[in-house]
């Protein structure tokens, strides 16, 4: 064989095996949009439907935006929107990730410079977030409950802020130990206090990292989903919690409502993270891997 | 505070030294509040009232928590005598190291016929990092349009097989955990796929040349040029996933349940479910006090792993960083 053929042969293997994954990997991302594009008899038809036809926004415009149409049955659930949860997931999704991308940037530049925190400490930062949450949960919503914080968005905000402590802060320390330190004794020299350092030198230095750090913490909190569904009853609802309240109701399986409310809680999320596709590694190992 | 050191004896540049401490030690401790308070505020609390749970025998039914009977060990003996407990560890460490090696495996492959361009990598890229970006209750949901027995995955399998293939994925025991395994992997391959990624672009080039000038196979050099110096990516890849698995939660419990029968009953589901629909806090108490000291004892020994590892990361950085030009 020439090596020219192996190299063509290679070429189409590498391409075949690439498209089977991506076929795998796409396909039920494919039937989550299309279910949520289909009339309710086509939701679980045999043989099943694989593009909707006709396609229909009933379901859009009854999940979010409340409207009653009824087609063939009637769904209990039809009357409420999730417009609710949707304004809870981004207020405590972005304020608890903005808090954690706050101090643990701050903590980050004193473990980076300052050796605040020995490897040793960092290390055990990290236990926050390998514990499995579902241990601590319960005392935990005790205590909430004693101190006035279950089912509050301040509550949901403070444990989300703890659980993602560890990532801002090995994240943001990643960039940080990449900014030369020349940069902040000639700051110093210059008569800088250490405070404008940091916020006026150090963090616009790392920007681009900051941002990266704040929206992948975002895919984090935005998505959560134990928490939520533990300590928030019925006045804080997030959307993943909106989500499974579409579950076991008496009416059947409503797929296509489900659906066009799952593609509403995924896309940006899909959005955001091909944003930062770069920098999704180095997020989820803690920054120990860098591109 | 340090005291002053008398004037006459210390020259001027010393008292600014002794100043510039005080200050760097002030700012050290602004720094930390923020760490301490939620340690004494929100962690230690909790930590107390599990442990006062686990040796106190309580029920949502039974009035007010702080008056529940002292059982001492009675509960922990409860626990680790139950035989679901046992088998939930088991379904929980089968679900976890599963889950591990399948988006490993996959991951690594995808990785290693992706490293080098090639027209429409970045699309690929695109498309294999989208399972990772939807949301976890989401896929559960959406297993359930596919998987369900005459749905359209089993139809597809069919179709392409040529034969009747019809698992009940959902209802079957036997297929129910597996099958939850598979989502898991379907969910987090590309974990596993973007860190071996990176961990195969930020290898030295020179190594790989030398042995292709020598002649070596690609087998020969995959093993025992490139598989060495990505070791410590491996290790990041499986440990970290396996302790993600481990508490896995939103897809077993919204799919099943726990169900069908116990099949799928892990340990953070039978916590929950001992704790939120039998009512059993203090049991659950019990539970996930043993669970965490099991997860403690896993997670130190990953962190030494982890630390060893991120040495010689760090080293390879710094090195690439180095030969790039300029410091570190």
């Amino acid at each position: 064989m020439t090596k020219s053929r192996r190299r063509r042969i290679s070429t189409v293997v590498r391409y075949a095996v690439l498209s089977v994954w991506a076929v795998i990997a796409f396909f039920p991302i494919y039937w989550m949009i299309a279910t949520s594009f289909k009339i309710d008899t086509q939701w679980f038809a045999w043989p099943p439907v694989y593009i909707p036809n006709p396609p229909t926004l009933a379901n859009y415009r009854n999940v979010w935006l409340g409207a009653e149409e009824y087609t063939s049955t009637q769904y209990a659930i039809s009357s409420q929107t999730p417009l609710v949860s949707l304004k809870n997931s981004v207020i405590i999704s972005f304020t608890a990730t903005f808090l954690a991308v706050f101090f643990g940037a701050i903590i980050a530049y004193g473990a980076s410079r300052y050796r605040l925190l020995s490897e040793a400490r960092m290390f055990q930062l990290l236990m926050l977030r390998m514990i499995p949450p579902i241990v601590v949960v319960a005392p935990l919503s005790l205590y909430y409950s004693a101190i006035g914080l279950l089912d509050t968005l301040f509550g949901l905000i403070l444990i989300y802020f703890i659980t993602s402590l560890p990532y801002a802060v090995w994240m943001t320390k990643s960039f940080i130990d990449e900014v030369p330190r020349e940069v902040e004794q000639a700051a110093e020299i210059l008569g800088a206090s250490r405070w404008r350092t940091v916020f006026e030198v150090v963090l616009p230095l790392i920007r681009s990292g900051l941002v990266a750090t704040f929206l992948f913490i975002l895919i984090l909190t935005w998505s959560e989903y134990l928490l939520a569904l533990i300590l928030s009853k019925t006045n804080v609802t997030t959307l993943p919690i909106e989500l499974s309240k579409y579950q076991g109701t008496t009416e059947g399986r409503v797929y296509g409502r489900q659906a066009a409310l799952a593609v509403g809680i995924t896309v940006p999320l899909m959005i955001i993270g091909l944003v930062i596709r770069k920098h999704l590694a180095r997020g989820f190992s803690f920054g120990m891997v860098r591109r | 505070m340090a005291a002053r050191p008398p004037l006459d004896t210390a020259p001027k540049v010393s008292l600014r030294e002794v100043s510039r401490a005080r200050a760097i030690r002030r700012f050290r401790l602004t720094i930390l509040v923020p760490l301490i308070a939620l340690f004494v505020l929100v962690l230690m609390p909790v930590l107390f009232l599990q442990l006062y749970f686990s040796f106190h025998q309580w029920s949502i039914y039974l009035g007010s928590w702080w008056d529940a009977d002292y059982v001492g060990l009675n509960l922990f003996t409860e626990v680790l005598t139950d035989p679901r407990f046992g088998w939930a560890i088991l379904r929980s460490l089968a679900f976890a190291t599963g889950s591990t090696i399948g988006c490993f495996v996959i991951g690594f492959a995808l990785a290693y016929l992706m490293h080098k361009p090639f027209r429409g990598q970045a699309l690929y890229y695109v498309v294999f990092i989208l399972p990772m970006l939807t949301v976890p209750i989401v896929v559960a949901y959406t297993a359930e349009m596919l998987l369900y027995q005459s749905g359209p995955v089993n139809d597809l399998i069919s179709r392409i097989l040529g034969v009747e293939f019809k698992p009940a994925w959902l209802t079957d025991p036997n297929v129910a955990l597996p099958a939850v395994t598979l989502l898991e992997i379907w969910n987090w391959t590309p974990f596993s796929f973007i860190i071996m990624l990176a961990g195969l672009s930020a290898i030295p080039k020179e190594p790989i040349e030398a042995a292709e000038i020598l002649g070596a196979s690609k087998w020969r050099i995959f093993w025992e040029v490139q598989l060495p110096l990505l070791r410590p990516v491996i290790f990041l890849a499986l440990v970290l996933r396996f302790l993600e698995a481990m508490a896995e939660f939103p897809k077993t419990w919204a799919l099943f349940q726990g169900g069908p029968g116990t099949a799928t009953e892990t340990l953070p589901v039978y916590i929950f479910l001992t704790t939120w629909q039998y009512f059993e806090v203090s049991k659950g108490a019990a539970m996930s006090y043993i669970v965490m000291m099991l997860m403690i004892v896993i997670v130190l020994l990953a962190i030494q792993l982890l630390r060893r590892e991120k040495r010689s990361l760090d080293a390879m950085y710094g090195k690439a960083a180095r030969e790039a030009g300029g410091e570190p």
